[in-house]
Formats: structure tokens, C-alpha cells, sequence
């Protein structure tokens, strides 16, 4: 029992990365009703790019966030528009061609960082990479590492940043109109084009931010892709698509089932316990925990 | 960012040095290598790769393998097996039946290994692979694959023994693998040779493949075990030593295997490497002494660094020792290209008789038991890294360096 | 009428010609290309089956191949059954899978029941990493028996069977329809009396038991099976890829898209190895450009523009005057 502070701080730790990877893709789906196969990818150019900005000038990364985050708003809002053409062709299943064509993007991107950055693992130095929090919860010791606090701190920076604009701006207003129904937001002046555009860039600018995260917090690699798209595709679902609010709560949740799962019990097992969680929570709640989904 | 390019250039360079012989119109040996060039084995693969180049450089840089006077130089063809036991299995079927190699080097992982040694085995293509070592390919007795990597319980036991010898006695052991065939094997190792040293064994645990696994440190942690032995893969080494960083938590000795020995660990991880322990059966600066291409392990390490800007790990060694197994006893039954089945036949009995001293040390495949046709000749060395350097610690035999026990706290480095 | 029987005449063509390949091609390394070239075909058709006709994306799809290899790996091995008794049963199994699964999750819709099945698929993954029975992480060996031309025809035999079953099935029989019923309208084909909890129910155990059956086989065929080979991603996304690519809703355009892409996966790794990493990036672009110009995939595209051609005005003219010879 003297773990379970420890397993839940862990667990909540875990859920903060999970809501980084997790929260700006389920504000894309929710607009644009596509499932970005690329958000792994993205999250990983944005990884390796901090990487190289660090080892060459020796600057701490995470000062170079706002312009990593610029940089790939810039790519996400180029690319933004053949995305949506392909979801709004009138031929073949746009929910599927969306997904494919992002799947396409995925390959390709991971086949680019394979040639260019090689197939070794990294790691990104951070200022925050040393340290922790050390404290006593009812006489069980507890240790937060700095760079995590970092993580959870810019997770729910994130979000309340984005629930800000959502609610509170003209914009958000915008997007949160498109996302409700295209055509008649586009009868409000919505202009559906640069909306998406600045969505999907501000998506990939997020993303890119928390490679360079997570590569401090984790490592950096140019298959590490993958793993990242898969959880950040159970998290929204979890969360039910489109739906941010949930978002947290889905991450915490699967950050904790990981975590009590490690700690209390056989932890080879600890992934088969959150696949069939995500399976049993869908069947129960097939538009997500709070079937709030799109 | 990455050799390949530098890699790629000295190696035209070099095959131009041979080109002359092959304008002389000799026939060369032609040798199929299957190795994961693609998928998530790629980084292991590419090592494969290196050392099969680097013996085939040399070799030819020399005029070719010495048969009875005349000297056939060797002609390397690759096919990938793509991490992906079916590729596997038809890159040896394509370099067999297509490409007429004359025997093959194999494959970088064991699952590959047992999809393809079945095929050289019907084709009667003698096979060696100069890294995949899993006790499940030499329990299947396949009559044309050898090994010149030992398995890891073979090898595993070493460490713990050497650990023991730290003063103050370590006591307890926590385990942890990652749920591959590999890691695993190695986790289990650790586990047969700590019951047998009656070691206390606080945790043994293996973790899904690439995941975070703070949680559980932070349960080790509680446990305050002496030594946390780890197997797992590069990104996972690399994961591991920051978790263990970030929860403030240093054992008094960290035990992982041969992966911490490729240079892109120490690379990744720079000073928090510092004092982890490993377990090969070959460094860099192994006190061997051969006639063969490279007169001892320091030679081969310079070359290799020239070659690849890295001196070369076990795996890498393995796979250069592999070629130079082929050569002994291509040499000894004074076989020509183009060999036919009687001559492969001949070939494999004449492997079965190798017994060298190279680069790599004593290679020698064991004809019998559960080590069949694996590298028996082989001792086990347990290494530490030192200021950013491999340096053998154990056994007493073979120590460069006193091991460093217990471990410098993470925040004092 | 014309159409179809000209198009039935090159069907048998193709399949006496297939079968007659091995009497002729005596390169086994090309004999082994085929057969996987067929088994993709196979796979593609059955996932069709769900993913393009009932317009289900079932991303777990691979599950279903790797619970049949498993599981006439445990059958042969660990029970000692002969293949011909385990084969079948690997199919079974992956029906079965299907029933069970099929039941909650194809309650879901769209991108949920995508991600559900794909997370049940992982779920089968971890569960064989962790069995003692499936050997865990180092998977299985099964004993060897490695006759190219057994493997070819069992293969030929296994996908044409497939392919004529769900031929009849999908498009000469109502079934077909029905299915596009659901995946166009599902509220809609309530209303017209069709019960859609049922068929799609149907459609994917259907789509499941041959692909658990090629699954048998290649256990089989390559002697060695283990969870990230047979149970990871690489055949469900390969399937999505070949048939998208090919076109969904059809049985050509899979089988198609199958032959592509495999070709080109296959040449570029026989004779263009050392650009291995290249084959990704070109790859991605094909299946990125194919989606936004090729929508239909290309067996679609095809057919639609022969409808297209069918219907211009030109013709229409022509058809109006009277054929008289002799005139």
C-alpha cells in the first residue's frame, strides 16, 4: 500500500504525455473529421528537429518550443489543403480516404527519417532533465521528476489554452461552428478553407511541441512514431471523438490503469489490460466515456 | 547526422582497390547474407551488415580467400528479410535458387534465423550467422546453420559471478526484460545464475516492448535491491537509464547486456552511462591474438573505426568472425566456386572441425548438445563502462580495469 | 451478356494457367513469390468483404490471419493433429473470433468500431506474447515440409475457392447487395426490412474464415510463427493499402491492388535492396497520390469510366439507326 502515491503519481504523470499526444489530434478530428495516421510522425520530426536545434547551438530545448511550434504551424497549414480535398471528394469514403491518405503521409514520413536521421535512439538534454520532486504523502515516499511535472504542466497548459480559444474567441467560435456543420457555419461566414488550414496547423505545431517534450522525457528514435499514434488514437476515442473536454480524463485513466497495472500487478500483462479496458469502455459507452463522441 | 554516406564511400573505395583482381577474370566466391536491412530490426541489421563488409574488404583488400595458391576474392550479395520471418525465408530462396550463392551469412535476429535455416537445410547451403544465438535454433540440430555468437545463457552467468565479487557483497537482484525473444532470454539468464548465487531476487519482471516503465522503477525502487539487471533494445536502454535518473534512484550496480557496448548508447545517453555494467563476449580491446586478417581485437577495432567511425561491438565482431570461420575451412577442404552439394557436404564437416583463434577469439561450434553448432570456443567477459569507454572487468582472467562499485549518484555526475 | 462471358473466358483462362504453372516454372524462388502473391490476394478479397462491401473498417483484420496461423501452430505441435485436421480448424477459430468479437463491436460505428478492432487485435497480440502455449515472444516452430508446389496449389486452390465463393455470394446473390445497402444507408435498410445487426454479422465472420485459413497455411509454409509477424499490424495494413489502392466494393479491385503492390513491394526488394528505405518513401507517396487522384481505387476508376464510356451521346446516335446490311 505504501505505493499506491507513488503508482498514482506515476500514473497521473504518464496521463499528462498521453493528453499532449492526445488532445490537439482530437481537435482535428472534431473540425475536420479525419484521423490523422500521422500525428506519430509529426510528433516526431518535431522530436528530432529539437534534438538538432539543441546539439547545435547547446540552447535548452525547451526554449525553442514557440519557434518549433511556428515552424510546423507553417507545414501543418501548407498540407492542410490536400488533406481536405480528399475529404471532400464526393467519390469513395471520406472518413476512409482521409485515414489512408494520412496513412500514406506516415509511411512516407517515417521512410524520410529513417534516411535522414538514421535508425539509432536518442535522447534530448534538458535543463529539467535533472532533479524531482521529493515529498511524504502519509508516510510513503514520493518522487515527481521535474521534466514530467514539466510535461503534465504543459499538457493542461495546452488545454486550457485551447479551451480558451475555443470558447472564448471569435475563432474558436469559428471552429467550434465548423466542427457542428460545415455548410451552415460556411452560411455564418465561416471561412471553412482557412479555418481548417489554421486548425490542422495549429495541430502539427502542437504535436511537433511535444515531440521535442517527449523527447526529453523519453527518447527520440525515427520508428518512435508509431506507438504515439496508436495511444493517441485510443485516448480520443476513449475520450470520444471530437469531445476535448474528455480528453484529460481518458488520458488520466489509461495512464493510471498503466500504472497500478506495473506496479500491482504482473506487468507483462500491462498493455493487454489497457487494450481490453479501451475495448470493454467502448462496448459499454460506444461514443466514449462520456458519449460525448462525433 | 549518419556514417552511411562516409560508410558507403569507403567501401566503393575499397571495392575499387579490389577491382583489379576482378578484372583478372578469377572467379570469387559468391555469398548470399540475409539481414534485416528494413523494419524495426533495421538498426540491428545494419550492424550484421558492417561486419560481413568489413571481411569481405579485408579479405579481398588481400586478394580473396587463399585456396591452395590461388586467391578467389569474395562478392557479398545482400537480400532483406525485412525484420519479417517470411522475407526471410524467401530472400534464402531467391539467393539460393536465383543468385547460385555458394553458402550464406545470416540473418541478425534468431526469428528470421528459423524461418530461413529450414531452407538452407533443404538447399543443403551451409549457413552462418554471425548474430542470431536464441538456445532455440541449436535445439532444432539444423545440419547447415552455425553460429559464432554463444546463447545468452550461455554467456549470462559471468556477470553475476563478477558482481559478486564487489565488496560490499550485493545481496539482492530485481530483473527486468522486455517481452522479446531476446531480452527475455537475457532476463532469464540473469535469473538462473542470481537462484544459483543465491542471490535474493526482489522483483522479476517482464514488461511489454517499448513502453514506460517508471511505474515499475518505482516499485524497484522501494525495494532497494543492490543490483537491477535490464535486457532490452536500444530504445529501451535508453528509456530505462533516464527513468531511473528521473526517480533519483541509483543502484549500486546497474546490469544491463551487450547492447550498452554499441557506441550510439553512450552517444544517447553521455555521462548517465557512466558505471552501467554489460555482459558480451568480445570488446574492442580483448586480449586476442590471431593469424587471420587482424592480428588481434585491437586491429580489428581500429579498422573497423576507419571503416564506420565506430569500432564495432560483439554483434559486429561475430559477423566478421562468421566470414572468417567460412574462410578456414573453405581453405581446409580446398574448395573452389561454384561448389556443388558433395562439396557443401564437405564444407560443413569442415566447419564442424574449425577450431581457430581469431580477432574475435576462439571459434569453435560445438557438434553435440544443446549448444549445437552455436560458438562454444568463446569466453564470456563482463564489461563496464568507464568515462564513456568499454573496459573489461571480469573475469579475474581478462580484467582491464577494477570495476567501479557501487554506482556514483545520478545528480553528482 | 458478351461482357460476361468474355470476361468468364479469361477468368478460366487465367485459372488453367495458374494451374499449370508449376508443371512449367521449375524456379522455386518464383513459385514462392507467387504463392504469396496469392495469399495476398486472399487476404485482400476477405477483407473486402467487411471494409468495402459493408463499409466496416475492421483495422484488426490481421488478428484473424494470425489466430489461424497460431492456431494450427498449437494444433500440429502441441497436440500433434496433422495439418489437414488443423487447417480447418484454424479457420474456425478466426470465425469464431469473429462471432464473439462481431457481437458488441459491430455495434459501433465508423472510426470507433476502426479503433476498437484494432485495439482487440493488439489485445490478441499481447495475449500471445504472454501465453506459455503460444511460446510467448519467440513464437513457434513447426516441423518443416517445404514442397513449393504443395504450398503454391494449396494456396491457388484456398484463394480461387475464396474468390469464386464470395464471387457468387457478393455479386451474383442478393447477399452483395445488401451489404452495400448497409454501408450506404444502414438506418435506410432497416426501413426496407433487411436486418443489418445479422448480416454484418455474416459479412465478417465471413471475411474472417479465409483469411484464418491463409493464416494456417502460412504457419505452415514458413515453419515459424510468432506475434510480431503474424499478429502485428503488417497484414492489416497492407490489406487497407491493396485495397484501397485496388478499389473498394469489388472483388477485382482488391484482387488487383493485392497483385500491385505486391509486385512492386517484390521487385524493389529483389533488385533494389540497398534503397530499402527509399521503398517507404515511395510507397507513402503512391498510397498519398493514388487517394487524392484515384479515389476509387484503380480497378474503380476503370470501371467507371467504361460506364461513363457506355452512356455518350455519340453512341446513343449510332445506336438510333437502323443495321441493315446490304442497305
Amino acid at each position: 500500500m505504501e505505493l499506491l502515491p507513488q503508482a498514482l503519481a506515476d500514473g497521473v504523470m504518464l496521463g499528462g504525455i498521453y493528453i499532449t499526444i492526445a488532445i490537439a489530434f482530437s481537435l482535428t478530428y472534431g473540425v475536420m473529421h479525419v484521423i490523422d495516421f500521422a500525428v506519430g510522425e509529426w510528433i516526431m520530426f518535431g522530436a528530432f528537429t529539437g534534438y538538432y536545434l539543441n546539439k547545435w547551438t547547446g540552447l535548452d530545448p525547451f526554449l525553442f518550443l514557440p519557434v518549433i511550434f511556428v515552424a510546423y504551424f507553417g507545414v501543418g497549414y501548407l498540407i492542410q489543403p490536400v488533406i481536405h480535398r480528399v475529404l471532400s471528394g464526393t467519390k469513395g469514403n471520406p472518413f476512409l480516404m482521409g485515414l489512408v491518405f494520412t496513412f500514406g503521409l506516415a509511411i512516407m514520413f517515417k521512410g524520410l527519417a529513417l534516411t535522414v536521421f538514421g535508425y539509432y535512439s536518442n535522447s534530448i538534454p534538458s535543463m529539467f532533465s535533472e532533479g524531482a520532486f521529493n515529498f511524504d504523502v502519509f508516510g510513503a515516499a514520493v518522487t515527481i521528476p521535474t521534466v514530467r511535472l514539466v510535461g503534465l504542466a504543459y499538457a493542461l497548459a495546452i488545454t486550457a489554452v485551447l479551451h480558451y480559444m475555443l470558447k472564448k474567441t471569435n475563432f474558436g467560435l469559428g471552429v467550434r461552428a465548423l466542427a457542428q456543420h460545415k455548410d451552415a457555419a460556411g452560411l455564418m461566414g465561416v471561412n471553412s478553407r482557412r479555418t481548417g488550414s489554421y486548425v490542422y496547423g495549429i495541430y502539427v505545431g502542437i504535436s511537433a511541441m511535444t515531440g521535442v517534450l517527449l523527447g526529453c522525457i523519453l527518447s527520440i528514435g525515427a520508428q518512435m512514431g508509431n506507438e504515439y499514434t496508436i495511444f493517441a488514437f485510443f485516448v480520443v476515442v476513449l475520450a470520444g471523438m471530437g469531445y476535448l473536454a474528455g480528453v484529460p480524463w481518458a488520458a488520466l485513466l489509461l495512464g493510471l490503469v498503466q500504472s497500478i497495472f506495473m506496479i500491482y500487478f504482473n506487468p507483462s500483462h500491462t498493455l493487454l489490460a489497457v487494450f481490453v479496458i479501451l475495448y470493454l469502455i467502448l462496448l459499454i459507452s460506444p461514443r466514449g466515456l462520456f458519449g460525448k463522441g462525433v | 547526422m549518419k556514417l552511411g554516406f562516409v560508410r558507403t564511400l569507403l567501401l566503393i573505395a575499397a571495392l575499387l582497390v579490389a577491382c583489379p583482381l576482378f578484372a583478372a577474370e578469377q572467379k570469387s566466391f559468391k555469398i548470399g547474407v540475409i539481414t534485416e536491412l528494413s523494419g524495426d530490426l533495421v538498426t540491428g541489421g545494419n550492424i550484421t551488415k558492417r561486419g560481413y563488409d568489413l571481411w569481405a574488404q579485408e579479405v579481398n583488400a588481400k586478394g580473396g580467400i587463399d585456396i591452395k595458391g590461388t586467391k578467389y576474392p569474395v562478392k557479398l550479395v545482400y537480400a532483406d528479410a525485412q525484420s519479417n520471418p517470411a522475407a526471410g525465408a524467401a530472400a534464402a530462396e531467391r539467393l539460393i535458387t536465383q543468385e547460385k550463392v555458394d553458402f550464406i551469412l545470416g540473418p541478425y535476429s534468431s526469428g528470421v534465423t528459423l524461418a530461413v535455416a529450414p531452407v538452407v537445410d533443404k538447399y543443403k547451403i551451409p549457413m552462418i550467422t554471425g548474430s542470431a544465438e536464441s538456445p532455440l535454433i541449436w535445439r532444432n540440430k539444423f545440419k547447415y546453420t552455425f553460429g559464432t555468437i554463444p546463447p545468452i545463457n550461455f554467456t549470462g552467468a559471468t556477470s553475476i559471478k563478477t558482481l559478486l565479487e564487489m565488496k560490499p557483497t550485493p545481496k539482492s537482484i530485481a530483473i527486468i526484460g522486455s517481452n522479446d525473444a531476446f531480452s527475455k532470454a537475457t532476463a532469464e539468464a540473469y535469473k538462473g545464475a542470481a537462484e544459483a548465487a543465491k542471490l535474493k531476487i526482489v522483483k522479476f519482471s517482464i514488461v511489454p516492448s517499448g513502453q514506460d516503465m517508471t511505474p515499475l522503477l518505482s516499485a524497484v525502487r522501494s525495494m532497494k535491491p543492490d543490483i537491477i539487471a535490464f535486457g532490452g533494445h536500444d530504445e529501451e536502454h535508453v528509456k530505462f537509464v533516464k527513468a531511473l535518473r528521473q526517480i533519483g534512484y541509483t543502484p549500486k550496480a546497474l546490469l544491463m547486456h551487450c547492447g550498452i557496448t554499441d557506441k550510439a548508447f553512450t552517444d544517447a545517453v553521455g555521462k548517465d552511462g557512466d558505471q552501467i555494467f554489460g555482459t558480451t563476449c568480445w570488446t574492442g580491446t580483448a586480449k586476442t591474438k590471431s593469424k587471420i586478417l587482424w592480428p588481434n581485437a585491437a586491429a580489428y577495432a581500429a579498422a573497423s573505426q576507419k571503416a564506420f567511425g565506430n569500432p564495432g561491438d560483439y554483434t559486429q565482431g561475430g559477423c566478421s568472425a562468421a566470414g572468417i570461420a567460412f574462410q578456414v575451412a573453405l581453405q581446409k577442404i580446398g574448395a573452389k566456386p561454384g561448389m556443388d552439394e558433395a562439396m557443401r557436404a564437405k564444407l560443413v564437416k569442415a566447419l564442424e572441425e574449425v577450431d581457430v583463434q581469431t580477432f574475435y577469439g576462439r571459434v569453435k561450434f560445438a557438434t553435440a548438445g544443446e549448444y549445437y553448432h552455436a560458438n562454444v570456443g568463446l569466453d564470456p567477459l563482463t564489461v563496464q563502462i568507464q568515462k564513456g569507454k568499454i573496459m573489461t572487468v571480469g573475469p579475474k582472467a581478462s580484467v582491464e580495469a577494477a570495476a567501479q562499485y557501487p554506482m556514483k549518484e545520478w545528480k553528482s555526475r | 451478356m458478351n461482357a460476361l462471358n468474355s470476361r468468364t473466358g479469361l477468368l478460366a483462362l487465367l485459372a488453367v494457367a495458374l494451374l499449370v504453372v508449376p508443371a512449367v516454372v521449375s524456379d522455386t524462388f518464383v513459385l514462392r513469390v507467387m504463392t504469396e502473391a496469392i495469399m495476398w490476394v486472399g487476404l485482400a478479397i476477405a477483407f473486402d468483404v467487411i471494409a468495402g462491401y459493408t463499409g466496416y473498417l475492421n483495422f484488426g483484420h490481421g488478428a484473424f490471419f494470425g489466430i489461424g496461423a497460431y492456431t494450427i501452430g498449437i494444433l500440429m505441435m502441441r497436440a500433434e493433429l496433422p495439418f489437414w485436421v488443423a487447417l480447418p480448424a484454424g479457420g474456425l477459430a478466426a470465425g469464431i473470433t469473429a462471432l464473439i468479437a462481431g457481437i458488441p463491436t459491430l455495434r459501433l460505428k465508423g472510426a470507433y468500431f476502426a479503433i476498437a478492432t484494432w485495439a482487440l487485435s493488439r489485445a490478441i497480440q499481447q495475449l500471445a506474447l504472454n501465453m506459455e502455449m503460444t511460446g510467448g515472444p519467440d513464437g513457434m516452430r513447426l516441423t518443416a515440409f517445404l514442397n513449393p508446389q504443395f504450398f503454391y496449389y494449396l494456396m491457388l486452390i484456398t484463394v480461387g475457392g475464396t474468390f469464386v465463393i464470395l464471387w457468387y455470394l457478393l455479386e451474383r446473390a442478393p447477399f452483395g447487395l445488401k451489404l452495400k445497402a448497409i454501408r450506404e444507408d444502414e438506418e435506410g435498410a432497416k426501413a426496407l426490412g433487411l436486418n443489418p445487426t445479422k448480416l454484418k454479422m455474416q459479412a465478417f465472420i465471413l471475411s474472417a474464415l479465409p483469411t484464418g485459413i491463409l493464416g494456417g497455411i502460412y504457419a505452415y509454409w514458413i515453419t515459424f510463427i510468432d506475434p510480431s509477424s503474424t499478429l502485428g499490424d503488417m497484414v492489416s495494413d497492407q490489406a487497407v493499402v491493396m485495397v484501397v489502392f485496388g478499389g473498394m466494393g469489388t472483388l477485382f479491385g482488391p484482387a488487383i491492388g493485392a497483385l500491385l503492390i505486391f509486385a512492386f513491394k517484390t521487385l524493389f526488394w529483389a533488385y533494389l535492396s540497398d534503397f530499402q528505405l527509399l521503398y517507404l518513401i515511395i510507397l507513402g507517396a503512391l498510397i498519398a497520390i493514388s487517394v487524392i487522384f484515384i479515389p476509387n481505387g484503380l480497378w474503380g476508376t476503370i470501371m467507371r469510366r467504361k460506364k461513363a464510356d457506355k452512356i455518350r451521346p455519340e453512341r446513343v446516335i449510332e445506336a438510333g439507326v437502323p443495321q441493315e446490311e446490304g442497305n
